[in-house]
């Protein structure tokens, strides 16, 4: 690999690299899949803009809802003390992924723009119902995160187009977020398949008023299991009816069959993970509530 | 236990610790000299092809690069170990993907890969072969169609695209199966597995005016490094040195040549020296990985529980070329017969051809396949008998005096002591505590490889004392070991003792760093060396004493008679001006262990020398759904003769029974159409931090009448057993019998659900 | 391939080093420094042989640009010990038998000691989690974990 290196100290210097290098260029986060993709000759950008100077970026604001930087490192998500309770699984999709080297070097926004289907904080993300926004010489835009995914290691991101932050509303009241993961091994893991779920509960605590489950690893894009989440919404979500929340999703994804796993396999996965995943949720409903 | 010692058998820090937790030990990966350039193998993309054209102008022409060179720039030899079957790059024909077929040097490691890119290469496929089964159908291509005219040892038995049957015979298995009251037949298949050692393989090569190279390099044994690199550059071995710059661990995988003759070889066309280090991509499609295996067994018991006849065979996938191959068939059966007495025995191994990766020796070569096998068909048989599976193995196992499979007469067996204790140790009494947790065994037999060691030894002029050996010390803490029998012998405290080691020119022969050899005969050519020491440091101090050598003791570095004494350091400085030196030679080869050569043929490895014998027990639960594996204890009990260093010892065992639980739990190199798909650490899955449990290590000493102090190898054994230890305790938590490796979680969920729905 | 000029501070001293912008702080730290205690393996952060510690966190230094260091404080595996003592956790994985070929345990070391710093007194189940991004293949990690723990606690008794 080889290349010219660009160090913007802000973000209007950034954006006008973008514009000035399109395709030939790359933005550089944490550079835990950039430098491994150049690394193999994947990619060869001929410049290459590193963000880490530019200053903001890598703020979290809890003001309700929640706006990540795109240079949060997963570290700063594992550590935050608001990612607990019932945002958990956003602390739970974070503390999975590499090993602490990797963590702490690893961006939310890169993350994102890499668009693995196997990533672990977007399925959290897209249980949240996030927004990114992206940033280029013709303004701001608002993408929703189910939007913005379009298949592997491919986003709605123009080149040069820079991802500024990712931002989730609150959570309503009677609900709570859970993640899990499968591997064949216990750290340093690209999951097999991971699970993210949301639900929210009604007033009375009895029926679910709204369902989120995200899938990574069984689809070219992390993707919701939406004939699962239909199910759920309306219903008492008794352990019945989270295990066939669990069969319908293990229905609707599209794993394949590959070096990690067997696309049988990670349909069983799914149906097992997303039930115990939704189980999870009422746990810590629950436990707000007392 | 050290009783009476002052130094052996105590858990003394390794002499090398200090250099490698500063950072200042150099290995041979950091390993540099000025002026040096890089260098780069250009390697097969394609399973099985002739080459129909090779040209490598555009890359000789790249900006940088000072050499590319192919089989016809280097000698038309044929090498190996015991076929000789490999050339320095692929000559007409392609045998696996990843095999050599050109090399390039150039100024920087980028400008050597762009060399790479650019040479023109044609193939013109030719059928593959890429299985066991497929090269053992008649009719099937031939991966050397020149087989027969190779070089071999003499007593292989090669056909075709089998480099060697080796076979064991007993009594007769046929009417041992009509005597049996059950006859039990079962098949069990493992995959490749890689060493996976942190440190890639490295060299770099330098000649010298005189037309001699020296080659610094991370291999465990130099001098076979020496003679290999004699053969194919046609030199004689003086004018080959090898140096051992430092290993970062090896288990087998830096035994033969790496890349110190692609170095050697742009070396000498470049007039520079030249360095290469290897990949990880190199390492998990072109280095030298343990054969997958097949294995069928065939054994008849009474009802009480007898075993009185086995038939085993096991065939080991050796690659495109035989490497350890034929050695490790044999080595196989020895491990298929089991720690047992068994009257009738008919086992045979076979390595076979394929065009993939030649594999080569890794941590008990062939022991965890074969172990596999047999462990959880014992299992399986207790089960199928109602038997306790310990019970079982008590009434079945060898003891002092017994004979082994080829005659050998079996002593210090330790076996029963390491069953109770182990499986005392994990509470075998309560095997199934609750619903989908269990608890698993798994025992096993195992050499000390014989080979012969030599050092020389000597004392300072401070009073210290100098080994030199030609060992390398390749992180097991062996050479360790052995200078803490030498100091032992010479009354002098480890810290005393500064060690030379792995250089073909200045330290003598060593037959390497595997099979659990080194301490053994390490220490035991120190033991000479200290004899003799000792007679010269008599002999002088007599003079100066006026007394006779016999009336001389060596304390506390002095030699001491009556109220009189001299200190070593004194003698030293003395002995450098009466003449010579005090310094002596020892050597030690083990002596050969008899055995019935009418039981044996095309067996190259005929018996177990010193064996050592071990059981593992472990307790785990299964996740019925994802079928993952928590483990709450593991226990090894291993008998190790007499232990040297505790503390090394129990690394060994945690070290070894880590690398067992990787094999049977997470790692495989997986190969499809002969293309690996996981050639990177992200999909080739060595166990973390988290996946490796606390290993609880029981040391039993029944001594070897050979090692020093009775000691037996330890480095190797402990990689055997965990496959079946662990199959053993999934098939107690769950009633599913998983037969091939790894157990994966999808292997036991699926399983389960396919069992549910018959 | 325009070089660019850097100002690296590895273990408090200040480098000046001339270098293409491609290159890695491993590069630089093992070629360009002769720092060889920082290991080279699979360059790919799934190893962590070459783990370094950059403003007190742990980092694979194979997929860090050197370029991106400038300003930061890099501490290597020479950096640790003071006036030719050992650290304590050095001086734990000598006592403790820690160390058998050695090569990841520089890497596992840096580890250990930004993890203590910011976790001074441990679990045994936190040291592997915090550890889990080394790769070792010859020691099964026990003693690895014991030595972490008696360094906390030696460290402990130093405060």
């Amino acid at each position: 690999m080889s290349f010219y290196y660009h160090e913007p100290t802000s973000l209007a210097e950034a954006i006008a690299l973008g514009e000035e290098f399109g395709a030939d260029g790359r933005f550089l986060a944490g550079g835990t899949d950039l430098m491994i993709q150049m690394r193999r000759g994947k990619l060869d950008p001929r410049h290459v803009v590193s963000l880490h100077r530019i200053p903001g970026l890598d703020d979290v604001s809890v003001d309700g809802a929640v706006t990540l930087g795109t240079l949060v490192t997963h570290r700063t998500l594992e550590r935050h003390p608001a990612f607990q309770g019932r945002l958990r699984a956003l602390r739970e999709g974070a503390e999975v992924i590499g090993g602490r080297q990797v963590r702490n070097v690893a961006t939310v926004g890169g993350n994102i723009a890499n668009a693995s289907p196997a990533a672990d904080i977007v399925p959290v993300l897209l249980a949240l119902d996030a927004t990114v926004k992206c940033v280029s010489p013709a303004g701001e835009r608002a993408i929703p995160l189910d939007a913005f995914l379009v298949g592997p290691g491919e986003t709605v991101r123009q080149p040069g187009e820079v991802l500024t932050s990712v931002r989730f509303p609150a959570l309503p009241a009677r609900s709570a977020t859970a993640f899990l993961k499968a591997g064949r091994r216990k750290a340093m893991e690209i999951s097999v398949v991971c699970v993210a779920a949301r639900l929210v509960l009604d007033e009375e605590g009895e029926r679910c008023v709204e369902a989120r489950i995200a899938l990574g690893a069984v689809a070219p894009r992390t993707s919701r299991a939406q004939s699962a989440e239909r199910a759920l919404e309306g219903r008492t979500p008794t352990p019945e009816a989270l295990r066939q929340a669990g069969r319908l999703a293990a229905a609707e994804c599209r794993p394949i069959n590959d070096v990690r796993a067997s696309a049988r396999y990670r349909a069983h996965l799914v149906e097992t993970l997303v039930s115990r995943a939704l189980g999870r949720c009422l746990e810590r409903i629950a436990e707000e509530a007392a | 236990m050290a009783i009476g010692t002052r130094v052996v058998g105590r858990s003394l820090a390794r002499v090398d610790a200090a250099g490698k937790v500063s950072g200042t030990a150099i290995y041979g990966a950091d390993f540099a000299l000025p002026g040096m350039l890089h260098g780069k193998v250009f390697r097969s993309t394609t399973p099985h092809a002739r080459i129909v054209r090779l040209d490598v102008a555009r890359a000789r022409a790249v900006p940088g690069v000072r050499a590319v060179i192919t089989a016809a720039d280097v000698p038309a030899v044929r090498y190996g170990g015991a076929v000789k079957d490999e050339t320095i790059f692929a000559t007409d024909k392609v045998r696996y993907i990843g095999q050599p077929v050109a090399a390039a040097a150039a100024s920087t490691a980028e400008a050597a890969e762009a060399a790479l890119a650019a040479i023109d290469v044609v193939y013109e496929p030719l059928p593959a072969v890429l299985d066991i089964e497929t090269a053992l159908a008649s009719g099937a291509p031939l991966i050397h169609e020149a087989w027969e005219g190779y070089t071999a040892i003499p007593i292989l038995q090669r056909q075709g695209n089998v480099c060697n049957r080796a076979r064991i015979v007993v009594g007769d298995v046929e009417r041992g199966f009509e005597d049996a009251d059950h006859v039990f037949e079962h098949r069990f298949r493992t995959a490749v597995v890689h060493q996976g050692y942190t440190e890639p393989r490295a060299a770099v090569a330098s000649w010298d005016s005189g037309g001699q190279v020296t080659v610094w390099s991370n291999t465990q044994l130099p001098f076979e490094v020496q003679n290999t690199l004699a053969e194919i550059l046609e030199l004689p071995p003086s004018k080959i040195r090898v140096v051992v710059a430092g290993v970062g661990g090896g288990f087998g995988g830096k035994l033969r040549i790496g890349v110190e003759h692609f170095a050697a070889f742009l070396a000498r066309k470049c007039g520079r020296p030249v360095k290469l280090l290897t990949t990880s991509e190199e390492e998990l499609t072109a280095a030298y990985p343990r054969q997958g295996a097949l294995v069928e067994l065939k054994t008849g018991v009474t009802s009480d529980g007898r075993i009185v006849a086995k038939a085993g065979r096991i065939w080991l996938d050796t690659g495109a070329f035989a490497g350890s191959g034929p050695g490790v068939a044999s080595v196989a059966t020895l491990v298929l017969a089991g720690p047992y007495r068994i009257p009738n025995l008919h086992l045979e191994g076979f390595a076979v051809y394929t065009n993939k990766t030649n594999c080569g020796s890794y941590r008990a070569p062939s022991g965890p396949q074969a172990n596999f096998a047999v462990e959880s068909q014992m299992d399986i048989m207790a089960d199928a008998l109602g038997l306790d599976p310990l019970e079982f193995r008590l009434k079945n196992i060898v003891r002092d005096g017994d004979e082994g499979p080829t005659g050998q007469v079996l002593n210090a067996v330790g076996l029963e002591e390491c069953l109770v204790k182990a499986a005392a140790a994990i509470g075998w009494k309560n095997r199934r505590p609750e619903p989908g947790r269990g608890k698993g065994l798994s025992c096993g037999w195992w050499t000390t490889t014989g080979g012969s060691s030599g050092v020389y030894v000597k004392i300072n002029p401070d009073g210290t004392v100098a080994l030199n050996t030609g060992a390398a010390e390749i992180g097991t803490g062996a050479l360790t070991g052995a200078a803490q029998v030498l100091a032992e012998e010479l009354g002098v405290d480890l810290g005393d003792i500064s060690i030379v080691s792995a250089d073909t020119f200045s330290t003598p022969f060593d037959l390497g760093a595997q099979g659990s050899r080194t301490a053994f005969a390490v220490g035991n050519a120190c033991r000479a060396a200290a004899t003799d020491l000792t007679r010269q440091i008599f002999a002088l101090a007599a003079t100066q004493l006026g007394v006779e050598p016999d009336a001389l003791a060596l304390t506390d570095k002095h030699v001491v008679a009556g109220d009189r004494r001299l200190s070593l350091a004194d003698l030293a400085r003395l002995s450098q001006q009466t003449g010579g030196g005090l310094i002596a030679h020892g050597t030690f080869i083990a002596p050969p262990t008899p055995y019935d050569t009418k039981r044996v043929e095309g067996h190259v490895y005929p018996a177990f020398h010193s064996p050592s014998f071990h059981a593992h027990a472990v307790d785990l639960s299964v996740d019925r759904e994802t079928g993952e594996i928590s483990i709450h204890k593991y226990v090894v009990a291993q008998d190790v003769g007499f232990a040297l260093n505790p503390t090394s010892i129990e690394g060994q065992i945690e070290g070894g029974v880590s690398q067992g639980l990787g094999q049977a739990l997470s790692e495989e190199i997986v190969y499809q159409d002969g293309r690996v798909l996981n050639p990177n650490l992200t999909d080739y899955k060595m166990p973390t931090t988290l996946d490796v449990p606390r290993i609880e290590s029981i040391l039993v000493e029944h001594p070897s009448q050979v090692g020093p102090h009775g000691a037996k190898g330890v480095g190797e054994p402990p990689n055997m057993e965990p496959p079946a230890a662990l199959a053993n305790a999934v098939a107690s938590a769950t009633g599913l019998r998983v037969t091939s490796l790894p157990i994966t979680a999808e292997k036991i969920a699926l399983g389960l659900v396919d069992a549910r729905a018959t | 391939m325009t070089r660019i000029a850097l100002q690296l501070s590895i273990n408090g001293e200040r480098h000046e080093v001339v270098t293409e912008p491609h290159r890695t702080l491993l590069d630089v730290l093992r070629a360009d420094l002769g720092l060889t205690g920082t290991k080279e393996n699979c360059l790919e952060a799934e190893c962590g042989v070459c783990t370094v510690l950059l403003d007190g966190r742990a980092v694979n230094a194979c997929i860090l640009l050197a370029a991106q260091c400038q300003g930061r404080d890099v501490l290597t595996i020479e950096g640790l010990e003071r006036d030719g003592r050992l650290h304590p956790l050095q001086q734990a994985f000598i006592d403790h038998g820690a160390v058998q070929c050695g090569y990841c345990i520089p890497a596992m070391i840096l580890s250990a000691k930004a993890f203590l710093d910011e976790c001074p007194a441990p679990t045994e189940s936190q040291v592997r989690e915090a550890l889990a991004g080394n790769l070792c293949r010859c020691t099964g990690y026990q003693k690895i974990a014991d030595a972490v723990l008696a360094a906390a606690r030696d460290l402990a008794h130093l405060r």
